[in-house]
């Protein structure tokens, strides 16, 4: 699903750099990103995702390569291929569930919706136990429910790679192990991969394989 | 073929009173001022007098149907000098009423005043004015002149036929004139009494003597009325007695009996059935002469 | 459509901010409209009433009194002149007079006594009733008869003065006999009498109870009156006969005359007559009297628009910052929108749709009330210059 050669990146101002020989998720595979803070998870997932670009290397997600993309054309294909999953869930507290569910539908005309996306959004939103809640707004909403929310949104696009960026960092425990289940059967469900950062350490045996960040940030190596 | 011929009917009679309607009107407040308009707009106006023929039009009070009818009009000749006083508590369009005796103002006979106070104002008084003004033949041809220069002014009638019948009128007028100051030349002291104070332009202009009573037109009077009469006669001499309207027989009868004699003068506020204005002033003038010239030690 | 489907879905939310942006907005672009409006439908209707009448004669004074005394009906008591002035004009044969008595009221309600003239003139007639036709008799104005819930059978009262220091000048009870259809001036706002009726109000004009009956008066036989005689309030079949009018008709006041000429000719030689500023007389043309009347609004309305345009940049300035930091707070919202692949200028489109959802949904507002107020305009106008009188 993802294949990252020889990647390297440093922010403009300098400081932090992040260097990545090779890295590897297959399809539907699970994968947890662990590292201190600061070395570069995030980064990492931001330049799969096409928000960042390598100063130098190859990245590759489901047979493009996103480096070689032009903006628009990483927006579009991220529009259309990755599903999103933040700490902070990110839901529009203007919008009811279900429009949070199929907002990325709004925001980009790669996306059409129809009848079959809402039929989408209801199914994920049933699977998730939010069915009956659907016409709430976020703040009506527990921190679990508006997760379910966020899950439901990352798939309701039908993608092949999930970015989980501390999914579950706001939960409490019995929560964060509820939810990380609930992804992992939608996006098991969807055949989708997910790439997952996470600091929550008594998760990680829910994961497939773990990679341990610490290694790829240079100058934190060194 | 008869629904035919009455729909023809029918679509005539609408035709007429269309055009009967299309006339103008000019609306009178006494017969002088009727038999002038008629005289003088020919047919090319008609000539309403509203107050019925039992009705004195100097108290005529006319119904709101009336005043309509009046308001309608094209031209409202009033009298002036006090007569009909229903016009003062009447509305009437201003740019429609003429007053045929503003030319003649300087001539009124002004009557006895009547004094009364109200409220916590001081007496004030009412001044009265004769008002039967066509009983002078020459006040009543000034008349006739504004009665004319209204008609030609509202374009009623065109003004060279409306001046032609002024002419016309004004000399039977005048001629009126000189045969009552010649029917009543020589009667100059002799003294009248008059049921009603109606005579006083005829008084003025032909130089008689006329007392006047409060009788009501037509009456018989009463024993106080009749002893009133004695009175004056005997104050003044007096040995002829105009009535205003024909009495009862009676009515006669009594003012024989007191030695006067009676002639019948109707003032013409009204017509005096079908005999025109000229013809009536003429038969009553001829009466009174008569009746005066009858009289012992003429 | 999706971008118009957030901003207006935010707008709901936020339904208390947004309501006030739109209040804020609506009002901004309404007031100008709604004064652009009242003012030239005021103008129009000042000037019309103006020019409606071309010539108006009156005692020398404020132009601007006579004026809205005698085409509005306002409180204003211009000098009244002598009824001989309407023989004047009468006898000189160039034009009609018409004169206006507006020195009482009833129930909030100008009485005007005029001649039946003045109907002709205006070309009024009564949608109910009938007109003028007795001494007493009150036709009044669609608003009157629709703010007094009055019509015809009902009666008015004249409300007690003593303008003119005249003793026992009782209030006197008119029966209505006619409404006059609505015309949108100040007629609405008016009760008509014959201006023998206001005479009688005025004391000029009065009724004897059997002191003096007409007949004698008219027969000249004196009648001596006792001093207490009661004063009619109420003009009645039975005592209209008593009603009389002291003194010559040409000393009686009117508060001005329209004179209506016959033709421009007439009309100039008429004003020439009344140009000696020394006679008690003024002619005047009211055209041009409220002309200077609407050019002095307009002054007054081009102040008025500086600081309505002032307001208006500044609550649009206020509105942008509120756009603007709602922007600012949305901040993340943005954020998640560009990592969840949001097209590019999706910010902007936002903002744009926001902006004109607020706008467009202001603009109908103030639209409709635009619409509302031009349609009642020529109404609320007539009501508006007759709140004067």
């Amino acid at each position: 699903m993802i294949t990252v050669k020889d990647l390297k990146f440093g922010y403009a101002g300098g400081g932090f750099r992040l260097s990545v020989p090779e890295f590897k998720l297959d399809s539907r595979e699970r994968l947890a990103i662990v590292g201190p803070s600061g070395s570069g998870k995030t980064t990492l997932l931001n330049l799969v995702a096409g928000i960042l670009t390598p100063k130098s290397g190859d990245i590759d997600v489901d047979g493009t390569k996103v480096s070689d993309l032009s903006d628009a054309e990483r927006r579009r294909f991220r529009a259309t291929h990755m599903g999103f999953v933040f700490q902070d869930f990110a839901l529009l507290d203007y919008l009811p569930a279900r429009q949070n569910i199929l907002y990325p539908y709004r925001i980009t005309p790669a996306l059409k919706l129809d009848s079959a996306a809402r039929d989408r959004a209801q199914a994920l939103a049933d699977a998730c136990g939010i069915g009956d809640k659907m016409d709430r707004h976020p703040s009506a909403l527990s921190q679990g429910e508006q997760q379910r929310v966020a899950i439901c949104r990352a798939l309701v696009t039908q993608p092949k790679l999930i970015l989980s960026d501390e999914a579950t960092g706001n939960l409490d425990p019995d929560s964060k192990a509820r939810i990380l289940d609930l992804l992992f059967e939608q996006a098991a469900e969807a055949g989708a991969a997910v790439l997952a950062v996470t600091h929550d350490h008594e998760l990680l045996p829910r994961f497939e394989r773990v990679l341990d960040f610490a290694q790829f940030r240079e100058g934190a190596a060194a | 073929m008869k629904r035919f011929a009455l729909g023809m009917a029918v679509a005539v009679l609408a035709a007429t009173t269309g055009l009967a309607q299309d006339r103008p009107q000019i609306a009178t407040v006494n017969y002088p001022l009727q038999y002038f308009a008629e005289q003088l707009a020919g047919d090319a106006a008609d000539v309403l007098f509203p107050v019925p023929e039992d009705v004195d039009p100097s108290f005529w009070r006319p119904t709101i149907s009336d005043i309509s009818t009046i308001q309608g009009a094209d031209l409202i000749l009033l009298n002036g000098a006090g007569f009909a006083t229903w016009i003062d508590r009447v509305s009437l369009p201003r740019s429609r009423v003429v007053n045929t005796s503003v030319a003649i103002e300087d001539q009124f006979i002004v009557t006895k005043s009547i004094t009364h106070s109200h409220g916590d104002g001081g007496e004030h008084s009412h001044e009265g004015l004769a008002a039967y003004t066509w009983l002078d033949p020459t006040l009543a041809s000034a008349q006739a002149e504004a009665v004319a220069t209204a008609i030609a002014g509202k374009g009623l009638v065109p003004v060279e036929d409306v001046a032609e019948r002024l002419i016309a009128l004004q000399a039977d007028l005048a001629a009126l004139d000189a045969r009552t100051a010649e029917a009543l030349a020589d009667v100059g002291d002799v003294a009248i009494i008059a049921t009603h104070p109606r005579y006083q332009y005829l008084a003025r202009r032909y130089d008689l003597n006329i007392t006047s009573l409060e009788w009501e037109a037509g009456a018989m009077p009463s024993d106080a009325e009749l002893a009133e009469l004695a009175d004056e006669a005997a104050q003044t001499g007096a040995t002829v007695l105009i009535w205003e309207d024909t009495p009862p027989d009676a009515g006669f009868d009594a003012v024989t009996d007191l030695g006067l004699r009676n002639v019948v003068f109707s003032p013409l506020a009204t017509a005096n059935g079908d005999a025109d204005f000229i013809a009536s002033f003429d038969a009553y003038v001829t009466a009174l002469s008569d009746a005066l010239q009858a009289q012992p030690g003429n | 459509m999706n971008a118009l489907f957030l901003a207006f879905a935010y707008l709901r939310y936020h339904w208390a901010r947004s309501s006030v942006l739109v209040a804020v907005a609506a009002l901004i672009l309404f007031v100008p409209a709604a004064t652009q409006i009242l003012l030239s439908t005021s103008e129009r209707a000042l000037v019309a009433r103006g020019d409606a009448t071309p010539l108006l004669l009156g005692s020398r004074g404020s132009q601007l009194d006579l004026t809205m005394s005698a085409l509005y009906f306002s409180d204003e008591r211009p000098d009244p002149v002598p009824m001989a002035e309407v023989e004047t004009v009468w006898d000189s044969n160039l034009g009609v007079p018409i004169p206006v008595h507006t020195a009482f009221s009833s129930s909030g309600f100008r009485i005007v006594g005029t001649t039946l003239d003045y109907f002709d003139f205006r070309g009024l007639s009564p949608v109910d009733g009938r007109g003028l036709s007795i001494l007493g008799d009150a036709v009044i104005g669609s608003e009157v008869a629709e703010s007094l819930g009055k019509g015809v059978g009902d009666t008015l009262v004249s409300a007690p003065e003593n303008l003119f220091d005249l003793d026992g000048v009782y209030p006197l009870e008119m029966p209505i006999v006619g409404v006059l259809p609505q015309t949108n001036t100040p007629d609405d706002s008016a009760i008509f009498v014959d201006i023998k009726t206001a005479w009688v109000i005025q004391g000029i004009g009065h009724g004897h109870e059997d002191v003096v009956t007409a007949a004698e008066v008219a027969s000249g036989t004196a009648a001596i009156a006792n001093a207490a005689v009661v004063q009619y309030q109420r003009i009645t079949p039975d005592n209209i006969d008593s009603f009389h009018f002291h003194g010559s008709q040409d000393g009686f006041p009117a508060t001005a005359v329209i004179v209506v000429p016959n033709d421009t000719r007439s009309a100039t030689i008429l004003k020439g007559r009344y140009l000696d500023s020394e006679g008690p007389t003024q002619l005047i043309e009211p055209a041009g009297v409220i002309q200077g009347l609407v050019d002095r609004i307009f002054r007054i309305k081009s102040l008025l628009d500086a600081v309505t345009a002032i307001i208006a940049i500044a609550a649009f300035a206020a509105i942008g910052l509120a756009v603007f930091l709602s922007y600012r707070l949305r901040a993340r919202e943005v954020a998640t929108a560009v990592k969840l692949g949001a097209r590019k200028g999706m910010v902007l489109r936002l903002l744009a749709a926001e902006t004109v959802t607020l706008l467009s949904i202001s603009a109908g507002i103030a639209a409709l009330g635009a619409i509302i107020v031009s349609q009642n305009a020529e109404a609320w106008v007539g009501w508006l210059l007759s709140l004067g009188s």
